[in-house]
């Protein structure tokens, strides 16, 4: 009970579980309106997945709905709960667990039909009987007759393949000539002049000028037998070539050092080598090959005995029979001959003319054909065609000589005036001296031990010019002793040296000459590696001097002399090395060290007494040490106070 | 191609052109000089043919040179100048009706050619219709071809063999040409000058044997 007092309102209030969807700009706020019950069930059931919800389901589901809420609003019409538009989410999962429902129970049916046999069985369905009974012999004998027919299809096929195949041989044959025609042509030369297929195998196309022909002949080869087997080789096309262009040849380059008996120019060699054959290549084509280099080795010795007879030189040269002879050093015979070995003759390998195989130069050999190559190219170049009328022929650059006044040393520089002759000369010139050079250098290397002598040869050269660069070390000392250093390159005819130190000298073809300088260069050599050796070890140079003029005359280069004096003064050495006389060492001592000391009334102060005064001679064979550079070593080391 | 010098030495008191000349080559070959052979030098005058104004006509001047054998060169005197190739002179012949050859001016200088290391020396009887005229040497030094810096060396060769006929250094050359390189035309300019020179001394009584 309430005691006096106006009765207080209570409100009751629940709490706000509402969202807020809005709050407008009075302040005032919207609620999200809350879902019924309805509409929450709705929701939830909408959340479970019933599987199979496809549309067409759906669909049906919902005309059956539709047809069942028809059907049943029609009879109930009390508006029971459970129609109402609400609950159709629930329509769907009641069919759908239906029908599951009816598969299990079959399926559950059909498993106790199959494990309990209770009320039903399963039966196997029956065969039709009548397809079991027919007798065998029926079955054998149509299955013959299958076959037979099967292999009558067969044996016709492989009738018709042989008759095909035979077909095929028989043309291959005919059309393997045209075939092989075919190949010919595309290789070389061919046109039909009548009725016979002739061929050119001349370089006429190629800017030669020889006059021969050069023309061959194709001839199908029909003496086959057909029945007999076909000879591996066999070619339906052999070709004839000229008689005179039969066999290979090979142009031989040869020099010697003697001229044989003059008895024996004029021979004919016949080192025959085999001719290479290319695996797959046919008969006609090697033979066409090898006469086409017949053809080529003509016309370059016809050339070159051609500029022989023309050219006028100091020597004349020799041209007999086969062979060029020429004389490009005195003592010494260059021989150019054409080796022609005509037909398939094997019997004249045992010559008796076989001198060294080796002695020809493959080289020279090569350079020749390459050089006619040349000339034929000069014929066809462009430089020479199109040209215009009023420019001379030769080198395009020639028809600027007259605009721009070209002195008589630049029109000469660009006319080609050596013939093959000349210039195959030259260079055999130039490899005999320069295998003669290298000759030289290694012997010395190989005869001289004390300075050492090296060569290296430079890899790139001219066919006219080579060079290597000389150095001369002593073993041990390639450091300090590297003064001299020579260039040399080796020309046609002379050998040009330049020295480190600037000298440049020209020696000549003479083989002596290389020698000799290269004799004093070594001589000099050890008495500048004195003076390095003295900078070194702290010696002092007293004099030096690359040709002295005193001492007996060297009879090839001259002596050079050196005097070293030790640190403190008290030894000093003197060498004095020729290139024939072999070097002297002389050691001086100070006064003070001499067997006898002179007395003299005049010099009395013993300061005097560590001047340096007599001198005495090493024995330098019998000094210790590999080389000189060594020896001279030990000796200053010898001379040099420890203290 | 080098610096050329021309001059033209006078002959020598109570001797003809020729002893001159043998004097000349015996000095040279004292020298240390080689002979290499002959050399020519010629020109040849022709009139352009008088155009409508009537103003002077102006000679054109082709000359040949042995040392670029296959070249012609024209000149104007004092004017532009060309070099052509040798079928220049055939195309002279083609201009017959433009310039006409005065074919008795016809000179040229031939003789002797001494190489002494880098130095050209030409020693050339100059000869108008086949009479000899006066004596052209021509030193050539092939190492150099900006005439400053050669010109002086030249003279010092020229005084050692030619005494004291050796000329002073020809003075027509602007400031300017001094150090630019020489080309073909300019022996041949000078040429021209002694050409010209021996022309204008053959209109006075000439002293054949002074």
């Amino acid at each position: 009970m309430m005691s006096g007092g106006p009765a207080v309102r209570v409100s009751i209030e629940s709490s706000c579980e509402r969202q807020v969807q809005e709050v407008s700009l009075d302040g005032m706020e919207t609620y999200v309106p809350p879902l019924s019950m309805s509409q929450n069930l709705a929701k939830l059931a909408q959340r479970i997945d019933f599987g199979q919800s496809s549309d067409s389901d759906e669909e049906r589901t919902d005309r059956e709905k539709r047809d069942e809420w028809s059907t049943r609003e029609a009879e109930e019409d009390e508006g029971t709960v459970k129609f109402q538009p609400s609950l159709w989410p629930w329509d769907s999962v009641r069919n759908n667990l239906r029908s599951a429902l009816t598969e299990m129970c079959v399926l559950h049916d059909v498993l106790s039909v199959v494990k309990e046999k209770k009320y039903m069985a399963l039966d196997p369905v029956s065969q039709d009987p009548t397809v079991a009974k027919t007798p065998q012999v029926f079955q054998l004998i149509s299955k013959k007759r299958s076959l037979a027919t099967a292999a009558q299809l067969l044996l016709k096929g492989a009738e018709k393949l042989t008759k095909s195949l035979a077909e095929n041989q028989e043309q291959r044959r005919q059309r393997d000539f045209n075939s092989e025609l075919l190949r010919l042509r595309s290789q070389w030369k061919l046109r039909k002049v009548g009725d016979k297929i002739l061929g050119d195998l001349s370089y006429r196309s190629a800017g030669s000028l020889f006059p021969h022909q050069g023309t061959f002949e194709v001839i199908k080869n029909t003496d086959i037998d057909l029945d007999k087997k076909v000879p591996d080789d066999y070619c339906p096309l052999t070709v004839q070539i000229p008689s005179d262009l039969e066999g290979s040849a090979y142009i031989k380059v040869s020099i010697q050092k003697q001229s044989p008996d003059i008895g024996d120019l004029g021979t004919l060699n016949l080192f025959r080598r085999p001719p290479k054959a290319k695996p797959g290549s046919q008969m006609w084509h090697l033979r066409l090959e090898a006469a086409q280099n017949v053809l080529l080795c003509k016309e370059i010795f016809a050339q070159l005995s051609r500029e022989a007879v023309q050219i006028k030189s100091q020597i004349p040269h020799i041209v007999v029979k086969n062979q060029i002879i020429s004389h490009p050093f005195p003592g010494l015979q260059l021989s150019i001959s054409l080796c022609h070995s005509a037909g398939e003759k094997k019997s004249q390998r045992a010559s008796p003319d076989r001198i060294k195989p080796d002695d020809h130069l493959y080289v020279l050999e090569h350079n020749l054909h390459q050089l006619i190559r040349e000339f034929h190219k000069q014929t066809l170049s462009s430089v020479t065609m199109p040209h215009p009328a009023s420019a001379p022929f030769g080198h395009k650059r020639l028809r600027l000589a007259g605009p721009m006044g070209y002195d008589k040393a630049e029109i000469s520089s660009w006319q080609h005036i050596e013939g093959l002759l000349e210039k195959i000369i030259k260079q055999a010139k130039h490899i005999f001296l320069r295998s003669r050079t290298a000759r030289t250098i290694d012997s010395l290397a190989s005869r001289i031990e004390d300075p050492q002598i090296q060569a290296h040869w430079s890899n790139i050269n001219d066919v006219y010019e080579s060079s290597v660069k000389v150095l001369i070390t002593s073993q041990g000392y390639e450091q300090i002793c590297k003064s001299i250093q020579l260039q040399l390159n080796i020309g046609v005819e002379q050998i040009r040296v330049v020295h480190r130190d600037g000298r440049v000298i020209t020696l000549s073809h003479q083989e002596q000459e290389l020698q000799d300088f290269l004799l004093s260069q070594m001589s000099q050599h050890q008495v500048h590696a004195v003076q390095q050796l003295a900078k070194v070890m702290g010696w002092h140079v007293l004099s030096f001097s690359n040709h002295v003029g005193l001492g007996p005359i060297e009879s090839v280069g001259n002596a050079s002399a050196i005097t070293v004096a030790s640190p403190n003064g008290e030894h000093a050495i003197s060498v004095r090395n020729g290139p024939e006389s072999g070097c002297k060492v002389l050691v001086q001592f100070p006064r003070s060290q001499a067997k006898e000391p002179p007395k003299s009334d005049v010099v009395q102060d013993g300061k005097w007494s560590h001047l340096r005064g007599s001198y005495k001679e090493v024995h330098w064979g019998r000094m210790e040490g590999r080389n000189f550079v060594y020896k001279m070593e030990l000796l200053m080391a010898a001379l040099t106070p420890c203290s | 191609m080098g610096v050329t010098c021309v001059c033209q030495v006078p002959v020598a008191e109570g001797k003809s052109v020729q002893q001159t000349v043998d004097m000349l080559h015996k000095k040279l070959e004292q020298l240390g000089a080689v002979k290499q052979g002959n050399f020519w030098v010629d020109c040849e005058t022709y009139h352009a043919t008088a155009n409508a104004t009537g103003q002077q006509s102006k000679q054109l001047y082709v000359m040949h040179n042995s040392e670029a054998p296959l070249s012609c060169m024209a000149l104007f005197e004092g004017g532009p100048f060309l070099t052509a190739d040798a079928n220049f002179d055939v195309l002279m012949v083609k201009l017959k009706s433009h310039f006409q050859n005065a074919k008795s001016h016809k000179v040229e200088s031939r003789g002797a050619r001494y190489r002494y290391c880098d130095f050209l020396v030409k020693v050339g009887t100059i000869a108008m219709s086949s009479s000899a005229k006066g004596i052209s040497v021509e030193v050539e030094y092939c190492a150099c071809v900006i005439p400053g810096d050669c010109l002086n060396l030249i003279k010092e060769f020229m005084q050692s063999f030619l005494g004291s006929n050796a000329p002073e250094m020809p003075s027509n050359k602007a400031e300017g040409q001094l150090y630019t390189p020489v080309d073909c035309v300019d022996p041949m300019s000078q040429y021209l000058e002694l050409f010209g020179k021996v022309r204008k001394q053959q209109v006075l009584p000439s002293s054949g044997v002074r």
